[in-house]
């Protein structure tokens, strides 16, 4: 009898230890990196705090706020729309650690889609997480998805219908936090966080409000601000701003039609002043070959040399140094402060005024580390 | 809906393989099976 089933107890055996090791191991996805914020810090909240219907699932996420108790404006910072764009989650946490606010508040999201960061895209070949040198060690990041994770939403429909424009996008889409806005308080995991994040804008009356992304290379829309048709002016003072410290972004107003993104709901919906940026990250787009580490951190891309150099598409690729990580972040920080100026020169009575941020130059200098504690 | 639907058919299926993975007498099938279970497995504990 034992003879009969030794077979059976040795795989059941076999299949339990690696079926328990590689639990261990995709269940650290689901912790997130502990983050360090600035001495400055006034208050950590969730965004729970804001619409309780995604309190306890893998949507909520921590809302920083700095405060520096002297009237003025209300900014909100998002990143992490998209896990898999890793500058636009370490611009934020850049600013988180270093900020200091002395006119009005700023709030601070870095994981806007948190379930995003608990997986990675399938059939995509993306590192889970990558690694930055800072003075006192390495901190190590989730690298996650352009989606919501399929465990906390599921199944996908055929087609995705967007609330509440009825706007056709393919099935993956309703898992896009930024296919969501404005969401809903009864609809999928994605669209109740929207309405939390649009809950909050509403509540804390945030004047101007940011989205910060990457894309691929050759995608049209990088190294771009995207803006409300309404504040065209603003994000014009910001690239003209920009363009005095010789960094070039193509402004793009955002598309009356195309429904469910920050830039067109956070108009339309509230009364924040939003924007989104991207930077180019050659990690995520189709020429990219090997996707490893070194290429999210480096951005440099033999395929994209080539590409560029033939002249046969429109790429924003630099052939000598690439898209490094630094280049990336600064290119957000660097806009965000100049949105910020543009801002407080249209609306001096409601003016947010940040210190202690690092330009651009600095950070390319002195490398991204040098800007997280820990 | 959909999602308890997906869950009750696969826990179906789940049983349906164990038992027939306790009748087999050949190793490599039961390796087969095996596979096939831990993903299973792994799927309705939401781990994979």
């Amino acid at each position: 009898m034992f003879r009969r089933h030794l077979s059976t107890i040795i795989i059941l055996a076999v299949m339990a230890v690696a079926g328990v090791i590689s639990s261990i191991d995709f269940c650290k996805m689901h912790q997130p990196e502990e983050l360090f914020p600035s001495p400055y810090l006034t208050k950590v909240g969730m965004l729970s705090d804001y619409f309780d219907g995604i309190k306890g699932t893998n949507g909520d996420t921590e809302v920083y706020l700095f405060d520096s108790g002297v009237d003025g404006g209300t900014a909100l910072v998002g990143g992490g729309t998209h896990a898999n764009e890793a500058a636009a989650f370490l611009a934020p946490v850049v600013m988180l650690e270093n900020i200091k606010v002395t006119h009005g508040r700023v709030f601070i999201i870095p994981r806007l889609n948190n379930s995003g960061f608990t997986c990675t895209d399938p059939m995509e070949g993306f590192p889970d997480h990558y690694e930055i040198k800072t003075d006192n060690g390495i901190r190590k990041f989730r690298l996650g998805s352009r989606v919501t994770n399929p465990l906390h939403q599921w199944p996908d429909p055929l087609v995705f219908s967007q609330y509440p424009s009825n706007q056709q996008l393919s099935g993956f889409e309703t898992r896009n936090l930024n296919r969501a806005y404005p969401g809903r308080p009864d609809g999928s995991l994605t669209e109740k966080v929207a309405y939390a994040i649009v809950q909050l804008i509403n509540k804390e009356n945030v004047n101007i409000a940011f989205d910060l992304h990457e894309s691929s290379p050759e995608v049209p829309i990088v190294n771009v601000i995207v803006y409300n048709e309404k504040y065209e002016d603003i994000a014009m003072g910001a690239i003209l701003g920009l363009e005095m410290a010789d960094l070039q972004f193509s402004p793009e107003t955002s598309p009356k039609n195309f429904h469910g993104l920050s830039h067109r709901e956070w108009g339309d919906y509230t009364k924040t002043i939003p924007f989104l940026m991207e930077t180019s990250n050659p990690s995520m787009g189709r020429l990219r070959g090997e996707t490893n580490v070194e290429l999210v951190l480096r951005g440099y891309s033999e395929n994209y040399k080539q590409a560029k150099e033939s002249g046969a598409l429109r790429i924003a690729y630099r052939e000598e140094s690439g898209e490094p990580i630094e280049h990336r972040v600064g290119r957000h920080i660097m806009g965000f402060i100049e949105l910020i100026n543009s801002y407080n020169m249209y609306y001096p009575e409601m003016s947010i005024i940040i210190e202690n941020l690092p330009d651009y130059n600095l950070i390319m200098e002195k490398g991204v580390g040098k800007f997280l504690n820990n | 809906m959909l999602y308890y639907v997906y869950t009750v058919i696969l826990a179906y299926v789940t049983f349906v393989i164990v038992i027939e993975f306790l009748k087999e007498k050949k190793w490599r099938d039961q390796i087969a099976m095996a596979m096939v279970l831990t993903v299973f497995i792994l799927r309705l504990l939401q781990i994979k």
